[in-house]
This record gives C-alpha cells, structure tokens and sequence, in this order.
C-alpha cells in the first residue's frame, strides 16, 4: 500500500470539503468514510435553514469539488495516531498528515423514554420528520394530516439526567424550520413549540423565528415537556409546564417532533485521541488551535468532532484544517 | 490482701493506671448511652435477656469478636490477623489466669500478677500440666506474634494483604497502634529474659532465654529483664489509656453492640444514643473502602463508611462526607461488624435537613390519579412513568392474566417519599408516604404490585401496610407464571441481570428475576452480582456527585455486563434503566417487565 499524503477521516460535509480544499492545494488525498457512501448527515435533509436552500444542491456542489479523490467506503476507521490510521479489523494505513472529520452523533431519543419515542405512535425525531419530507410527505402514522403537532426542543441537549450537558445549537432553528414546513403542508394546523430558550445564534435565524411567529401562527411555549403518554385513539398527551404563565398544560397533540441534539460520536472514544469532558475530541484550544490536534502535530480536526457546528461553520473549519494540513507538508 | 503487696514491683504502676483508666472510661461511656437510649429500645434489652437469645449472643461474640468469622470470609489472610490478635490474645489472658491461679492455689492478688506472672511467678512449671501450659503460653504468644507480623507488612504493603487500600487514622489511633504493636514483642523479650534467668526449657521463651544468657551473660540478662518489664507495663499502659479513644473501642463495643442487636435494637432514620454502639464497634478495619465505588470509579478518597463513621464519633462530621454516598449498601453487605452504616448516615442526614413539614405540600390532599377497581393495586412510581416501556408491559401482563386491577398513579400520582427520606427530609417525606399509605388503605386491595424498588422499599417499610402483600413487579410475574395464570415462551435469547440496589440488598430480592429470565432464555452471571452488585450510579441518594463521575460509576458496571456477550441487560428498576440504556452501545437494555410480557400470553382456560 502506498504511502498517503493525507487521510481524511469521514466523508461527509466537513471530509469532502477538506479533501477538495487539499486537492485544490495541489495535495492528493484519501477519505476514509464508514457509510457506504459519502455525504454524511446532510444527505438526510431536506431543505436547510434559514433560507430553505436544498439540502441535496449543497451536497451535490461538495461533491462536484471533491470529484475524482480516492475514496474507501464502508471502511471503519478504529484508531488514529501520528503514522497515520489503523482499520478495525486491525490494518493500518501510513499518512503524513490527517483530517479527523468524524461528525458526530444523533441522540438517540429511546433514551428519554418518557416521551415514548419507539414506544407510541407518532412520535417521531426532527431527522424522521426530514425523512418524510423527502419523501411522500409528513403524515400520521394512519396515512392522515395532523391537525395539532408538538415540536420539543433540547431532547438530548442541555440535560444532565442523560449525559448531555452541552446545547446541540442547530435543534432550535431546526424545529422553527420545521415547524414552518408543517405550516406550509398543514396551513389550518395548529403548531407549537416546547422551549425553554431560544437561542438563534446564525444569520437569518432570528429573523426565521421572528417569522414563524408573525407569519406562520406558530405558537412557542416556553416550558419542558415532562412525560408524555399515548391516548385511546392513537393521539399524544403530553404535560408541561408553562413557566411565563406559571400553569401546568395538558395537551393532546396528534403529533409529538423531538428535536433530537447532537452527541459526541461513540467513535471517538476509540480514535486514541484526547476528548472533552463530553465525549467529543478536544482541540489545541478553543481560540488559535481549533484546527490542530493537542496529541500529534500532523493530526487537525475540522467540524462536528470538536462541538456542535452548523454547515456554514462546518466548511469553513474543513477548509482552515485542509489548509494547514497543506502547509504542514509543504514545511515538512 | 497479703498478695496486692507481696508481689509488687514499680514497673507494674503503667499497666495498672492505664487499666484502671480503661475501664472507668469504658464503663461511663456503656452506662451513659444505655441510659439514653429510647425507652423502647431499653424495654428491648430488659426482655431478651432471659431468653435464648443471650446465648445465641454469646456465640455470636465467640464467633465474631474473637474468630473475626465475617473477615475470614472477606479475606482470609485478613481474617487470620485479626483472628490471632484477638484470640490470642484472648487465649493468653485465660491460659495465663489459669495459670497464675493455680499457681497462687486461689490467693486473692492484684491483677497485675497475671499478667506479669512470669516475673512474679516462676517461668516453668515441673509436672505435666505445668509443661503443656507452658507450651501454650508460647504458642499462644507465637500465634499473636504472627499476626502482629501480618499487621507491619499491612501496613507498609496493603495489596499484598488483598486490600487496594487502607484506612487513614487520627492521633490516638496511631499511638494506639503503635503500643499494640509493641506489645508482644516486647513481651517476648520480657519473658525470655526472664526464662533464661530462670532456666526454663519452653520451646519459645525458654529457647530464647538460655540463647540471651549463653550470648550477654547473665548480669546483663538481668538488666534487659529489668527494662524489659518497665517497658511491657508502658506500652500496655499506653495501649489501655489510648484505647478508649481510639478505634480500639471496637475490642469491647461489638460485644454489648451484638448483644443488643440479638435483642431487637436497631439504628432509626433519627439518630439516638445506641447509634454510639454502632459507631464505637467501627474498627475502621477499612473493608468497606474497597467495594465503594465513588472511591474505585471516582476518585473520592474521604467519604467512605469508615471515614463517616469517624468523623461523626469524634463530631468533626461535615455535611459534604454524610450527604457524598450512593447509599447503595455494598459496603454494608461487606461489613464484618454489620454495622448498618446507611441508616446512620440516614440519621446524620436528617440531623442536617430535616425541617417540620406543617404547611408545606397541602396540595397532595387534592392528588388522586387512582383508576379501575380490583383487589391487587398497582402502583407504579414516578420513575415508572418515566419509562412507559414498563407501564404498557405491566398493561399487557396483567390483561394476560385476566386481572382486575387498581391503578393506584394511572394519571399521576405524589411520590412515595423515599428519595426526599434518603435525603434527610423526614418530616416531608413522611407527609408524601402518608398521602400514598391513605390512598391504598381507602381502596382496600390485598395485593399492591409495584414496579419501583424506591417506592417498594418505601412502602415496605410502612407499618399501616402490614396487612397487603406488597411484591415487586418481577415477583408478581414469577407468581403468575408459577400459577400457571399466564405462560410464557423461551427461545435461545441471552440475558444477563442487573441487582437494583434498593431492590436486591434493599429488599433482599435477588432469585424471582432471575428465575423469569430463566424461563425465557439463558441467563449470564457478572462476577459482582446479588448482594455484590455495582450500582449504576444513578441513585438518587447522592446528589453530591455530578453526571461525569456518574457515568464512570456505570461503564465499570457497564464492562461487566459486555464480558458476557448478553443481548440484552434486563433490569428491574426505571433509575438503573436509565442509566444502562445511555451506556449500552450494543446490548439493548430492558426492564424484566419488558421482556416478560413480550412472550406472555394468556393460559388458555379450562
């Protein structure tokens, strides 16, 4: 096996952005992606906040950019260290340089039982609500609209009784989102959303939220649903409380979105590099070095393996961790 | 009184002063706590005197004060020290009383005159009788001697002991020890020297002896005598004054402590004075830092039963060492006094934050989310409705069995109270308990199934409910099948259990869930299992630690139940559910009704 200028470690948006970036730079790359294809989280989506641009349009152009790199799918990377990348199964391929673009994880929303998801019907995630929207369409599980629905943010973020300390970012403007598409479908639906802050921290966000509230009716609760339970005829009810009225609500809703977070990728703890306390890599530092690995200098990071990053941040990360993967085997 | 004065020496004066301290402090301190202790408890004692349990008592202390039996079965080695050391030392008062006594032919003398008698008294004996007690003073002395030998290297070596660690000690611990562990070598040198002196042939000290004697001379023989007595009383004046103050108090704590303990008296969620018993008995042995797993998994060094209880017998207890435990009880069941270590914490917690209830939660007199009629409750517990995986299996489960059922929480409920009690807040929890206790006795049912081990201890432990049986949801199903009410199927699933804390070593429940994943498939073992089981770190009696040094307390859990290669956890607590399932990557994790009811169905009727 040949000697590899670099491996880029996973092939979804930050892994073929930094491997076309390194192409560009004249450095011929090999992505390493565990799926059988590349793409990564972006090819669930459908559309992207906060301007509804095409999921499939962003991917397609990363992956015009990245056409023509080597690329090993379906392979699983185990462990990573300063000679290059071990297979699991136990073979090891020789780099100069990495790019660790290992993403991260979906929460898995079985874990917060009480809202029932796998156990009632119609609860579903904000990825299953993605899935419908790229095909037929978002419909009960008896085929029929839904005249009520419940988006709930932070499943899986912000909560110490799962593990999950850190706030996912994304899943708030991602309800919103969401819940304007339902808008869209279901224009005499009535739509709220389970929040206890709004954080829209992007361009447009605030903007997409002040939206939803002005022109889509979407109504915002502020208050955690606390448990959820199925009904006779197949509903949700859910109970919560709503802390600016200081009332616990009680509601029927044909159907209850999850807005699941973003978890550290299980992955990690194998790599055999440094992690933060919650489970994802920790960078040099959080201000000059995010690109760069504190355990070997030929190692950089780029995307969802460090924290929870939107798209936007994503790429330009892959191209920062490219360029100086680039540079350092020019001063090799 | 002719022999208080014919065998005197002034080196006695040490030993004498140091025993008289000794005991005078001993006594005040049992006649000082027995005579606060609740009138209940002392009503306890005054009747079981006169009943065989003074004799089972008595071999219990046989057994455990001087065997160490419980410590044998921790460790060996352990056990053996301990075990020589009291024993032996034990064995080598009464040799030596038998001795000195016949020796004396009855004469009343000072009890320095046992237990210095080989200065006093000759050191051999001519007859038959004289040589075997001579031999066993020596072997006697031997036997202490190896164990005092095992205490040095356990100190300096603690693993090679079989112990990761070892307790820290205070001032009067160590100058206890220290005189401890003089003693019998100093002894040995006293007695020798006093053996060659005298010719004496004993296979120990006499060898020993006539070795001094042939290497110094017999004038210098003399002297070593001399300072060797001196120095014997010293260390065993220093031992006897130190004791009563030091973690030596255990020597003669355990013996009324046991005696009580066989009478009925036990510890409360108040504290009150017999907890001094149990306190005093800690030997600070520091077999309980071992199975502690805030020690093993993370990192906490100071909390541990051992430390707790020192801290609160010499009243320096800070809120931070009381309220940092899992309350899991690992280190109880593993406790060679069986010193009930969490109900004294309890006690210590509700010193801390127990606040008059009167006012607060009168709003529970409105909460009723009770539903359905039948003779067998259920109560499912907040937690439970948390993990509504269990509540539709029960559901199911009790549908199969054609059981009329009460739903004591159907659409919520209060809590049982046991996490506000595990805290300390008596008052309030007592209020909640009360609300659920009013509830369940208004409906009248026989049987109350619950499915939360917190909630099930809570209610167990409630003396209004004596008359209901109050089983665990994995009883109940076990009984269901055993009468044949439902049927399940087994296929070649595999399975591996997980003990909750509060229902395995808290209700002593530990066979019924096995038995119905025995029925479903095959059953694997982790080696801490049953009363050994890890917690998972989740118990809602620590609200001191936080979620990362919670999730090192489950993956070591975790890595037990992946050297099995089960497919699935089962387990049969919601908390502990939680708590595998956000550690388990590839075993799915289910509560025994889960997978239970998924091969349940209805016996076909007759």
């Amino acid at each position: 096996m040949k000697n590899h200028k670099v491996i880029v470690v996973g092939g979804g948006a930050a892994g073929l952005q930094a491997a076309a970036t390194l192409k560009e730079l004249g450095v011929e790359p090999l992505i390493i992606e565990r799926e059988m294809q590349t793409g990564g989280k972006v090819r669930r989506w459908h559309r992207l906040f906060p301007d509804f641009t095409s999921a499939s349009e962003v991917l397609a152009t990363l992956e015009k950019n990245a056409e023509g790199i080597e690329t090993l799918c379906g392979v699983m990377v185990d462990s990573i260290d300063a000679t290059g990348v071990t297979l699991a199964g136990g073979r090891h391929i020789k780099a100069d340089a990495m790019v660790v673009a290992t993403g991260f994880d979906l929460f898995r929303a079985e874990l917060k039982e009480e809202y029932g998801y796998g156990i009632y019907d119609n609860v579903y995630t904000s990825a299953d609500i993605e899935d419908m929207l790229n095909g037929d369409g978002v419909r009960l599980k008896d085929g029929s609209a839904p005249g009520r629905v419940a988006f709930l943010h932070c499943v899986g973020s912000r909560d110490e009784k799962v593990g999950q300390p850190h706030c996912s970012r994304l899943c708030c403007i991602t309800a919103v989102k969401q819940a304007m598409e339902l808008r869209e479908s279901f224009p005499d639906a009535e739509i709220y959303n389970y929040y206890m802050d709004i954080r829209m921290f992007g361009a447009g966000y605030e903007e997409m939220y002040r939206s939803a509230q002005e022109d889509g009716e979407v109504r915002f609760v502020r208050g955690r649903i606390s448990e959820a339970s199925p009904t006779i005829d197949g509903r949700v009810q859910i109970k919560a409380e709503d802390t600016l009225l200081g009332r616990p609500v009680k509601m029927t809703v044909d159907m209850l979105v999850l807005a699941v977070g973003m978890t550290a990728a299980e992955s990690n703890g194998r790599l055999g590099v440094g992690l933060q306390s919650g489970g994802f890599i920790a960078p040099r530092d959080l201000f000059t070095g995010a690109v760069y690995s504190p355990d070997a200098e030929n190692i950089f990071y780029a995307g969802c393996a460090t924290a929870p990053k939107n798209i936007g941040e994503t790429l330009n990360e892959a191209t920062a961790a490219a360029v100086k993967a680039a540079e350092f085997l020019l001063e090799k | 009184m002719d022999g208080f004065l014919r065998y005197y020496d002034h080196f006695v004066l040490p030993f004498t002063v140091g025993m008289l301290v000794l005991f005078t402090v001993i006594i005040y301190k049992y006649v000082r706590w027995f005579v606060r202790m609740p009138k209940e408890d002392r009503r306890l004692v005054a009747r079981g005197i006169f009943t065989k349990k003074t004799a089972q008592a008595t071999g219990e202390v046989a057994c455990e004060a001087l065997g160490h039996r419980k410590i044998w079965r921790v460790n060996p080695t352990l056990g053996y020290m301990h075990m020589s050391l009291a024993l032996g030392w034990f064995l080598l008062i009464v040799v030596g009383w038998i001795e000195a006594t016949v020796h004396f032919s009855g004469e009343l003398t000072a009890p320095h005159t046992h237990v210095f008698f080989k200065f006093f008294g000759p050191t051999s004996h001519p007859t038959m009788t004289g040589k075997f007690i001579n031999f066993m003073m020596d072997f006697l002395l031997l036997f202490v001697l190896s164990g005092v030998a095992l205490a040095w290297f356990k100190r300096l070596r603690s693993k090679a002991l079989g112990m990761r660690r070892t307790t820290r000690h205070t001032l009067w611990d160590r100058v206890a020890m220290t005189a401890l562990w003089m003693i019998f070598p100093v002894r040995l040198v006293a007695e020798s020297a006093a053996s060659g002196i005298d010719g004496s042939q004993s296979f120990l000290t006499g060898a020993i002896g006539r070795w001094m004697v042939d290497e110094f001379g017999i004038a210098q023989v003399f002297n070593i005598s001399a300072v060797a007595w001196w120095v014997y009383s010293l260390v065993l004046g220093a031992f006897f004054l130190a004791m009563p103050f030091s973690r030596y108090m255990h020597i003669f704590t355990e013996i009324p402590l046991i005696f009580m303990r066989r009478y009925g008296v036990r510890s409360g969620e108040r504290a009150s004075s017999f907890d001094h018993f149990q306190i005093e008995a800690c030997s600070q042995c520091g077999v309980c830092i071992d199975p502690c797993q805030l020690q093993a998994d993370a990192g906490i060094n100071h909390v541990q039963s051992a430390y707790y209880l020192r801290d609160r017998r010499y009243n320096r207890l800070r809120r931070e060492v009381a309220e940092n435990c899992l309350m899991c009880g690992r280190c109880e069941a593993k406790c060679p006094v069986g010193i009930e270590s969490n109900t004294l914490r309890l006690n210590s917690r509700s010193r801390l934050n127990d606040q008059p209830a009167e006012g607060r939660y009168e709003y529970l007199r409105g909460v009723d989310g009770s539903c359905g009629e039948g003779r067998t409750g259920y109560f499912a517990g907040c937690m439970t409705m948390l993990t509504p995986a269990t509540l539709s299996a029960m559901e199911k489960v009790f549908a199969a069995a054609g059981e009329d059922v009460w739903w004591a929480d159907r659409n919520g409920g209060a809590c049982c109270g046991r996490p506000l009690r595990l805290l300390g807040e008596i008052a309030a929890a007592q209020r909640m308990t009360d609300h659920n206790v009013e509830l369940i006795l208004r409906q009248g049912v026989t049987i109350l199934v619950v499915s939360c081990p917190i909630c099930l201890r809570a209610f167990r432990g409630e003396p209004r409910l004596a008359d209901i049986e109050i089983l665990h949801h994995s009883q109940y199903i076990l009984r269901l099948v055993e009468q044949g009410r439902i049927l399940m199927s087994s296929d070649t699933m595999s399975y591996v259990y997980h003990d909750p804390c509060e229902l395995g070593r808290g209700c002593g429940i530990y066979d019924e869930p096995r038995e119905v994943l025995r029925r479903l498939g095959t059953l694997a073992e982790v080696s801490q299992n049953r009363e050994h089981a890890f917690c998972c770190g989740g118990s809602l009696a620590n609200a001191e630690i936080d979620s990362t040094q919670q999730d090192a307390i489950a993956r070591t859990l975790m890595a037990q139940f992946a050297a099995t290669d089960a497919r699935v956890i089962v387990t049969a607590c919601p908390l502990c559910k939680k708590m595998l399932a956000r550690h388990s990557s590839r075993a799915r994790v289910a509560d025994i009704s889960e997978v239970a009811a998924a091969r349940a169905v209805a016996a076909a009727t007759p």
